[in-house]
């Protein structure tokens, strides 16, 4: 294969895997928070899709200028979700860690249902937006337009990110609760509205990755699956919790699978995605950068 | 002397009596069982059936002046005009609740024979529960080539199957080569399950009989969130012809990533699925232009034969979209088992798979491009006679073969 192809895979590869880094790292968020693995997340980014399309359905308004909407939309839901549904299952008095797989998938089976009923099971897609079909070629090289933008929007929110748990009060705040929430109560932190207010985060982010995936994706009830399956793959080899580790693992979920497409059929691309994933389970269980 | 109340009673009971043939004459309800992926990735597949087969069921039970068996009476005139009755089933695209919700049609519900089931994989194990049943399964859409080489004797498909599609593709790329256009290189590009898998192994063999150079053979995982670094194999190899078999979903993002990787494929000849549903036109239909799929069903034959547009208008006022490969196959699968049943006059598995089997519907008679329906002894429907269709101006133009074709093909696609 000659190294224009490669350097082609390489940058298809790590685009694709910043996508799927911030995917991930609203997962990765409210399980290093509070434990909780919210099997709900898929369909959080297909609810953004939708949010995405039927406000481009009404205002023919461009999915870029839409996608600040679709974030502070999915934050509602995510805080939603915490408040209606979360907080419940975190009280039970036995095996609690079942009741909120239960609770988050039975979520997850629920949204599912609801847009089915009002959007039907067809395929949706957003035509004639600013970046949809638009490829930016280097010398050979061709990097779309949506994807590249993504991954731009992708970078900036990582540093924003970053940015908003080590310097400021509210970072400090969520750190403080993971750390400890019987403490944090005794200095007047409400623990459930840090939770809502996490969840809310967590959710806003995977909203923004559904806002740049609606641009260029087909958009039905059961497109969250793929993505969330490579997002729990994300987050165990980046390490629970780990916002650079989201990033990490992301980009390298990305370029794994890109590669071995090329070199292996592509039909088992996820099996080379999983081996890796394996392979850190054994050697370092916490993954990549995980502190848990 | 009549007293009031005898000549009550009299006229009552010389009512019961006049009433009593009537009523032992009520026509019986024929129930049919229906099963497809009413939820799940391919649930839109589902809620299309269903129309279609409402409205196979609308002409069955209603009168009707369509060329179609069974149309000029209200209900099956076989069985004293009984009403026909449909149960629905999802199996969501599941192989082991196809199975199951089979076995659920036949043992609860009380089915007399059962339609169904658009993924092969699907019709494989149901039709095991059928058989042990002894009830008819007829498929109308699930063409792996496989399902009708099993021996199974209550296992009936309308359909060409995957092979025969291919031959029909082939067949046109010799004509076209015959014709003195340049076709040396072909890329099969398939998805893994039984659909694409079956698809690629009979276009392979092909390809190497007939002396087409295989340059690319892409086997994808179905639903990946990403096709770059497939299609990049696509576009090093750069093929004469492109041969993709892969359901909508995949087939949305293959041509958008073939878009964005700046590759234009000089020909596409697809195996329908994914590139015979709307959405995928709706979608990406302005980059589509001038591709080729193989095809069941041929719009465009409304002209010659009057029957199919006035279906498809009764489709289209329920689903709203015209009818298409996989809808008008669905419509047939029942109207061609309704007629059995009819033949059979009786709801008794055997009956009707003996009158399936003796099934020979001339192709008039169907909104099919068949020249009829007659199973051979493996249950296939011989005479299904596959077309090819071009994407021209947005619309479906039959271009092969020269029976039913309206104009030639423009080729290369982008010509």
């Amino acid at each position: 294969m000659q190294i224009e192809s490669l350097l082609q895979v390489f940058a298809s590869g790590l685009l694709m895997g910043l996508l799927y880094a911030l995917i991930a790292v609203g997962l990765s968020l409210i399980f290093g928070l509070m434990n909780v693995v919210n099997f709900a997340h898929g369909e959080f980014l297909m609810v953004a899709m939708y949010a995405v399309y039927s406000l481009w359905v009404v205002t023919l308004l461009d999915p870029v200028l839409l996608a600040p909407v679709a974030t502070a939309f999915l934050f509602g839901v995510g805080a939603f979700a915490y408040m209606g549904v979360v907080r419940f299952a975190m009280r039970a008095k036995s095996n609690v860690s079942m009741v909120q797989i239960f609770a988050t998938f039975g979520l997850a089976i629920f949204i599912q249902g609801v847009a089915q009923y009002f959007f039907t099971p067809d395929y949706r897609s957003i035509t004639d937006t600013w970046l949809g079909g638009k490829t930016i070629s280097i010398g050979g090289l061709f990097l779309p337009a949506p994807q590249l933008i993504g991954g731009l929007i992708s970078i900036v929110l990582f540093i924003g990110l970053y940015l908003l748990m080590s310097r400021t009060d509210f970072g400090k705040a969520l750190e403080a609760t993971r750390e400890d929430q019987g403490a944090v109560a005794l200095v007047g932190i409400n623990r459930n509205k840090v939770f809502a207010l996490g969840w809310g985060l967590g959710a806003a982010l995977v909203g923004a990755a559904g806002a740049v995936l609606a641009i260029f994706y087909y958009i039905y009830p059961q497109v969250g699956g793929p993505f969330a399956l490579i997002a729990y793959v994300v987050v165990a080899l980046g390490g629970f919790g780990s916002i650079f580790g989201a990033l990490a693992a992301g980009i390298i979920v990305g370029l794994v699978e890109a590669f071995t497409a090329v070199l292996i059929p592509p039909s088992m691309k996820t099996i080379a995605v999983y081996s890796l994933y394996l392979a850190v389970v054994f050697i370092r269980p916490n993954g990549l950068f995980g502190r848990l | 002397m009549i007293t009031r109340r005898q000549a009550l009673i009299g006229g009552a009971a010389t009512s019961v009596a006049l009433q009593a043939p009537a009523l032992l004459a009520q026509p019986r309800e024929v129930v049919i069982g229906v099963i497809f992926p009413m939820s799940g990735p391919s649930a839109q597949i589902g809620r299309d059936a269903r129309f279609a087969l409402e409205t196979a069921l609308e002409i069955v039970n209603g009168q009707y002046d369509f060329d179609l068996p069974t149309a000029r009476h209200a209900g099956l005139p076989g069985l004293g005009n009984a009403k026909v009755r449909l149960v629905f089933a999802d199996h969501q695209g599941d192989p082991q609740k196809g199975r199951a919700e089979a076995e659920r049609l036949i043992t609860q519900e009380r089915v007399c024979a059962i339609v169904g089931a658009y993924h092969s994989s699907v019709a494989a194990t149901a039709s095991v529960s059928c058989e042990r049943y002894a009830t008819p399964l007829v498929i109308g859409d699930s063409t792996s080539p496989n399902l009708t080489r099993r021996n199974l004797k209550f296992f009936f498909r309308t359909t060409a199957h995957d092979e025969m599609f291919s031959v029909a593709m082939f067949d046109f790329l010799d004509a076209q080569r015959a014709a003195g256009k340049q076709i040396k290189s072909i890329a099969l590009f398939h998805e893994d399950t039984i659909f694409g898998t079956d698809s690629s192994n009979v276009q392979r063999q092909l390809a190497k009989a007939r002396g087409y150079n295989v340059t690319a053979d892409v086997k994808y995982r179905a639903n990946t969130p990403s096709l770059t670094s497939e299609v990049q194999q696509l576009k090093n190899a750069d093929p004469d012809v492109l041969l993709p078999s892969s359901y909508t979903t995949d087939a949305i993002l293959l041509v958008r990533t073939m878009a964005e990787l700046g590759y234009k494929p000089k020909n596409i000849l697809a195996q329908a699925a994914g590139f015979a549903d709307q959405a995928v036109f709706d979608a990406v239909g302005d980059k589509l232009g001038g591709m080729i799929s193989r095809a069941s069903f041929a719009i465009d034959m409304a002209a010659q034969r009057p029957t199919i547009g006035r279906v498809n208008d009764m489709f289209k006022a329920r689903a709203n979209r015209d009818l298409n490969d996989n809808t008008a196959r669905q419509f047939m699968a029942l109207i061609v088992l309704v007629d059995a049943i009819n033949r059979a006059k009786s709801t008794e598995g055997a009956a009707i798979r003996d009158a399936l089997a003796a099934t020979d519907i001339p192709g008039a008679q169907t909104i099919m491009p068949w020249a009829g329906c007659k199973f051979d002894k493996d249950g296939q429907n011989a005479t299904a006679n596959p077309v090819l269709i071009q994407y021209v101006n947005k619309q479906w133009v039959t271009i092969f073969p020269a029976g039913s074709a309206v104009r030639g093909p423009i080729w290369p696609m982008n010509g």
